[in-house]
């Protein structure tokens, strides 16, 4: 069965980076949101399994869309994918409950690994 | 005439390769001063040089540097750094009060260094091409001199920077010349293909 991922960006070419870096050995059903508003959206009316989310993007960043989902209590893996990977960005985000925090550019393979790790692949 | 203006998908492409380069930059700075620094969306829009000057110079008690770059693309970095908070800065980076005139100079191009030296250094590095930069100096603007600068219809790619805990900001602006923005904008297709 297709995982149903939200991919979260504001920019495009992030957004397909990330898509073309999913493992091709699964099936996805994938939400694109290209700010924090449209995530914390598609979120309140949709189940996803898998979030991967930028940080720092327009209207709601990133920390927002976390902040949203740990309040609401209720919430799918949340892998981060950010620029901004100060050591006290990744605390944050860690404590807000994403299961993990990755640099860009992307890189293909610690992807596979992280969703290896949620028990993905 | 070549068109120099960027479309929608190589803005987003530009914008997004210098979010990464500000990353790696801030994350070099909090290293060094252990503390978070903010960092903006990036700023991308095509500018005059009069434009360029009330970008750059509106603000008062700023310091202001420039350092030029050489190499496959060729133009200018400018920064400007706000006076307030640089002494809660300086602090950060061990320097004792009360500061020297040297002793700012030095943390003003020691900041230029590291947050405008990597933002250049990790887009060259994304675009794949080479650039060097040259050693930043101190400025004071002059408006004439803007009406005479190279940068006619210059690229305008600005970032800023806030150190948490501090009311300290820095921008950084990058002027390309016409053949550079010709050369990014064709590596910028490469990359989208």
């Amino acid at each position: 069965m297709a995982i149903p991922v939200l991919v979260a960006d504001d920019s495009k070419l992030s957004r397909r980076s990330v898509i073309r870096a999913l493992p091709p050995e699964l099936e996805y059903d994938i939400t694109e949101a290209t700010n924090g508003q449209e995530a914390i959206d598609a979120l309140s009316g949709n189940t996803y399994s898998l979030l991967l989310l930028d940080l720092t993007m327009p209207e709601k960043d990133g920390v927002d869309v976390l902040k949203y989902l740990d309040e609401r209590g209720d919430m799918p893996n949340v892998i981060v994918i950010s620029a901004d990977f100060q050591p006290e960005k990744q605390r944050i985000v860690l404590s807000l409950g994403a299961k993990r925090f990755i640099r860009k550019p992307l890189d293909k393979e610690e992807l596979a690994m992280t969703l290896f790790e949620l028990g993905y692949l | 005439m070549v068109d120099l203006s960027l479309d929608e998908d190589q803005r987003d492409a530009l914008q997004e390769l210098l979010n990464i380069s500000m990353g790696q930059a801030a994350n070099s700075l909090a290293q060094l001063i252990e503390t978070k620094i903010d960092i903006s969306i990036p700023k991308i829009t095509s500018v005059t040089p009069t434009q360029l000057y009330s970008l750059l110079f509106e603000t008062n008690n700023s310091f202001y540097t420039r350092q030029s770059f050489l190499g496959d693309v060729h133009g200018e970095v400018m920064s400007v750094l706000s006076r307030s908070g640089l002494n809660e800065v300086a602090a950060l980076m061990e320097y004792d009060e009360p500061l020297s005139k040297e002793d700012i100079q030095e943390i003003i191009l020691e900041l230029c260094n590291i947050l405008a030296g990597a933002c250049l250094a990790g887009l060259s590095e994304q675009l794949e091409l080479t650039t060097n930069l040259n050693m930043p100096t101190l400025f004071s603007p002059d408006k004439g001199n803007f009406d005479e600068l190279q940068w006619q219809h210059s690229l305008v790619m600005e970032v800023q920077f806030i150190v948490a805990i501090s009311s300290f900001s820095m921008r950084v602006v990058f002027c390309l010349d016409d053949a550079s923005l010709s050369r990014i904008k064709a590596t910028l297709d490469d990359l989208l293909a």
